[in-house]
């Protein structure tokens, strides 16, 4: 036998493989078997290391789950199949005790249904907003890029048209860059029966192939065809045109022009979505009825005001949107730089338009949905404690269970059953029970995904895409059997380490639990009010912020105002003309019964968005690209009167300020103050855009300042000019009641078709849903946390009573003794009251600590409040520590009014 | 303990026949079991360490083998190696597992599946 000696590795793996052994096997035949394998002359050792491989998974499988299977000495003469057996035996057991404690049964299966169902559907909410690709092929290789303001701070500023054309000619890192206008427009579509408003975006026409999707019915744009097509959306080609597939080809009449229909976009196809719009626009409105290409020459790059005087694109007005492909093996951090560079060529060619813009890479992902994230990952985070709360109450049910039935676990022991097998017979049992909690968790996640998507405001993006599909119900099938095992653990392993003698005698004698029970129980407890602490606390931040969001002043009179946008018929083209048309429907509007008074402006407050202009100074010179930004709009007819908003100083516009008269500006308190510190600004003269080269304008008047962007940003500079010096052609109304804003929206409308049957009111709501809206994600958020806090603290409530319950119980006996010995039933109460308060202090102690390294990850979602908000971290753990002295003092009522001489008795 | 009945134990799976039948010329110890089984079959039953020794419990369990106390080797001084040989009861178990299989071999030929049989 000359045998080629083993390498050390070999013999090592070896060793290890017979690990698999039970300890027993391994002492009387383990060096034996090292020997032989040692000596053993067989294959390489790659296949002596599969063959231990072989070895140690097949022995793992036979030794412990068919312990007594192989190898028999002699063919067995049935099949027999001991796992599956066992299995059988222990859920038919475990079904017949499921039934024989209805009570106990429904509420463990309840508290899983309803954590397992509610982690769900969160998590279905996660997946779909945050997990699931945008709908365009290879998404995680898009990128969006911005200008940089460097000198605002504005990272995510919109590009310039020529600027964009230079870095979609000049990038090396991008396989294909597509702009878009960053906003949506409302156009007109002319039908027989009038006119209405159809929401167009503007993309370059490679757009859709870039994004790597084709239309469902006829086609998209080519490269270059820029002029007279359109696009439809899925959702509006069914709205409008009933699904009727020989829309292609048709002509539709769109803001004056001719625009042949080319196809209708997929139902699942969404471009923009929300985040990748810029602040600046027309209306609030993010769905697109229809995709129109952008013409950088010809006629329709004049009607988009895309050149300037000299023919040249324009370089200094900002409203571009890019989006582009990154090329193989190219990281976002290689794009931005490559567009940092060529941001910096463009600042030295072209310093008088360029200078402080620099540039940003952002993955298309992250632009759509990051400004959800962190909410959305809170609300993880929450549910995740619920779940955890929820499993930490049916372990300790099962606990207190297993106590139970330590008499039937130990008479199992005696005859012979291992701690294994007892260990295993309980996981069956929990884990069923997670089972059945899953199933039923199932039926909570279907109704909680659509309560959740119907109750999430319309501005959280990408909603529309949550689905329950095969990733949701995968990690549903994962939470189950986690659950199952982790509530199962705690009593499994107490139970199996019962040592029968002690129990069985113990039992008898009517006192049970050991002091490890106790420690399991007590840290339970503890853990419970923990979480409880942590989940409260954060529900508490938010609420706060809630309340401090919805206290803040507008600035203006929100409640019984109307409000709307509509469009001028398109053939009023002439200044004049519109002015004309603005008298008559003003005089005939607030003719209107009702109406106290009626205005408007071209961005209403709470919903629209903003548009932006730079100022000059008459006596201040700067360079170009140092002028002041502030908001711009115009205020018609009584619009402050209408919005409540009060004239400081000089005074208000008045009809005198006509086209002809010298041109006049109300300006914001935020305004007078940033620019003209110190000084007087009634009577300043200021001229706007960006090479203003016209008439002074004259400041006549400071109005108060109103958050126009939403009840949490702080005022900007505002700039009001008079509608009479400049007739907008989508303004948006506001309109003044006496009753109930909204009874009067069939009046105004019919009103508007005897005025013009082209005139189209759209967008029509009350100011105060446009102020509830503007809250409407943090409502969202607050009811699921708050929702959260609530379950918590139920469970940590029902789980202080039920251990408090179970101690009572066991100490029925000791409370006897100490009755009949002279103790009065008040020290007894004052005890057990005690010792619940003493655990839930250490909870909240410990609870606290949690909530205060978790507080900061709230920070984006708080408001008005520090995240260590003092008032919160008193108030919480003080109602947590009540809760659940309250909860310890039913069970410990319970133990006063126990009979000392029936307590002995059961001796 | 009941009467010992040899035909309790059939029938033997092959790797219990095969042990004891390497073990009916004498004591050996495991790994030269391993040997002799691959040998004789010609590499066709090839004993995995592991079914090996399981087995060989299982067959000390059921008092068919036993251990030897000492090395029947005495120039071998490895202390390691354990010897096996039959018990009374093993032949026995050996002998009717032998004896059925003779049967099974006959029934075989009768009904022709031998080669080169005899009618």
């Amino acid at each position: 036998m000359n045998a080629r000696p083993r390498s050390r590795i070999a013999e090592a793996l070896f060793s290890l493989a017979l690990l698999a052994y039970p300890r027993a096997f391994r002492r009387h035949f383990g060096a034996e078997m090292r020997d032989d394998f040692r000596r053993s002359t067989l294959g390489t050792l790659g296949t002596l290391f599969l063959n231990g491989i072989r070895e140690r998974g097949s022995s793992i499988v036979r030794w412990t789950m068919f312990p007594n299977a192989t190898p028999h000495l002699y063919v067995p003469t049935g099949r027999h199949h001991m796992f599956l057996d066992t299995l059988r035996a222990d859920i038919r057991h475990a079904l017949r005790l499921a039934v024989k404690t209805p009570v106990f049964t429904a509420l463990t299966v309840l508290a899983l249904a309803l954590g397992i169902g509610a982690t769900s559907a969160i998590f279905a909410v996660v997946n779909g907003v945050l997990l699931q690709s945008l709908p365009y092929r290879d998404d995680s290789r898009l990128v969006n890029l911005w200008s940089n303001n460097t000198s605002e701070d504005r990272p995510r500023n919109p590009l310039s048209p020529a600027n964009f054309l230079d870095f979609q000619r000049l990038n090396t890192t991008l396989d294909g860059l597509e702009g878009y206008f960053t906003f949506v427009t409302p156009a007109q579509l002319q039908t027989d029966s009038g006119t209405e408003v159809a929401y167009s975006f503007f993309v370059t026409s490679n757009m859709f192939n870039m994004l790597g999707r084709t239309a469902a019915l006829g086609r998209t744009f080519t490269i270059g065809e820029d002029s007279g097509v359109v696009v439809l959306s899925d959702g509006y080609w069914r709205r409008r045109f009933g699904g009727d597939p020989k829309i292609v080809g048709q002509v539709l009449s769109v803001s004056g022009q001719s625009l042949q229909v080319l196809g209708v976009m997929p139902p699942d196809f969404v471009f923009p979505y929300s985040g990748m719009l810029g602040p600046s626009g027309f209306t609030r409105v993010t769905g697109v009825d229809m995709w129109l290409p952008i013409a950088f020459s010809g006629p329709m790059a004049v009607n988009n005001r895309m050149l300037d005087q000299a023919g040249q694109v324009v370089r200094n007005v900002h409203w571009f949107g890019a989006i582009g492909r990154l090329k193989n093996g190219v990281s976002e951090l290689q794009a931005g730089a490559d567009a940092r560079t060529i941001a910096s060529q463009l600042e030295q060619s072209y310093p008088e338009t360029n200078r402080g813009w620099s540039a940003t890479v952002v993955s298309s992902i992250d632009q759509s949905v990051g400004t959800i994230r962190p909410a959305l990952l809170i609300l993880l985070a929450g549910i995740g404690f619920v779940l955890v709360m929820a499993s930490v109450n049916v372990a300790n049910l099962l606990l207190a269970r297993s106590i139970a039935r330590e008499k039937e676990m130990a008479t199992r022991a005696a005859l012979g059953a291992g701690r294994a097998r007892i260990a295993r017979q309980l996981l069956t049992e929990s884990v069923l029970f997670a089972v059945a909690g899953g199933l039923a968790g199932m039926v909570v996640m279907w109704w909680s995904v659509r309560g959740l998507i119907a109750l999430a405001p319309a501005d959280l993006p990408r909603m529309n895409e949550v689905a329950v599909n095969w990733q949701v119900l995968l990690a549903a099938g994962l939470t189950t059997m986690l659950t199952g095992i982790v509530v199962g653990v705690l009593p499994a392993l107490s139970s199996a380490s019962v040592n029968p003698q002690a129990s069985l005698q113990d039992a008898s004698r009517g006192t049970v639990g050991g002091a490890m029970r106790r420690r399991l129980r007590a840290g339970l407890v503890i853990a419970e009010v923990a979480l409880a602490v942590a989940i409260t606390t954060g529900a508490a931040l938010l609420l706060r912020s809630f309340v401090s969001v919805t206290n803040v002043d507008p600035g203006f009179e929100t409640t019984q105002l109307l409000t709307w946008q509509m469009n001028l018929p398109p053939r009023l083209t002439a200044g004049p003309e519109r002015l004309a048309f603005y008298r008559d429907f003003f005089a005939r509007i607030e003719a209107l019964p009702g109406v106290v008074s009626v205005g408007g402006t071209t961005r209403v407050p709470l919903g629209s968005t903003s548009v932006t202009t730079t100022v000059q100074i008459d006596g201040r010179p700067v360079p170009n690209s140092g002028l002041p930004e502030v908001q711009f709009r115009r205020a018609m007819h009584n619009y402050f009167e209408t919005m409540g908003m009060p004239i400081r100083r000089g005074r208000n516009f008045d009809p005198k300020d006509s086209a002809t008269a010298p041109p006049v500006a109300v300006i914001n308190e935020t305004m007078a103050s940033r620019l003209f510190p110190g000084h007087e600004a009634v009577g300043q003269r200021v001229r706007t855009g960006p090479n203003a080269t016209g008439p002074w304008t004259t400041i006549v008047g400071v109005v108060g300042d109103i958050r126009h962007g939403g009840l949490e940003e702080e005022p900007q500079p505002e700039l009001y000019i008079s509608y009479l010096q400049g007739p907008p052609v989508s303004p948006f109304i506001v309109l003044r009641t006496v009753g109930d804003p909204a009874a009067l929206t069939e009046t105004v409308r019919a009103e508007a078709r005897r005025i013009d049957k082209n005139l189209p009111l759209y967008d029509m709501r009350t100011m105060s849903t446009l102020r509830s809206e503007a809250v409407a994600t943090r409502r969202f958020i607050l009811l699921i946390v708050g929702a959260f806090g609530a379950l918590a603290l139920g469970l940590a409530a029902i789980g202080v009573y039920g251990v408090m319950s179970l101690i009572v119980s066991e100490r029925t006996r000791e409370v006897g003794v100490r009755l009949a010995l002279g103790a009065q039933p008040s020290e007894l109460l004052r005890m057990i009251v005690g010792q619940a308060a003493k655990l839930s202090g250490i909870g909240v102690a410990i609870g606290l600590a949690i909530s205060l390294t978790l507080a900061p990850l709230l920070d984006s979602q708080l408001y008005g409040i520090e995240s260590f908000d003092p008032m919160t971290f008193i108030l919480v753990p003080a109602a947590l520590l009540l809760v659940a002295t309250l909860a310890a003092l039913v069970p410990a009522r319970r133990a006063m009014r126990i009979d000392p001489l029936a307590a002995l008795r059961i001796e | 303990m009941d009467k010992f009945r040899a035909e309790s134990f059939l029938p033997l799976t092959p790797v219990a026949f095969e042990i004891l039948l390497a073990l009916a010329d004498g004591e050996r110890h495991g790994y030269s079991i391993l040997l002799e089984v691959e040998s004789r079959s010609g590499g066709a039953v090839a004993l995995h360490a592991g079914t090996l020794y399981r087995a060989l419990a299982r067959l000390l369990e059921s008092d068919l083998i036993e251990e030897l106390n000492e090395s029947p080797d005495p120039s071998s001084v490895d202390e390691r190696r354990r010897y096996y040989r039959l018990t009374a009861r093993g032949i026995a178990v050996a002998r009717a597992e032998a004896g059925r299989l003779e049967g099974q071999v006959a029934a075989a030929r009768a009904r022709r599946l031998l080669r080169g049989a005899k009618v």
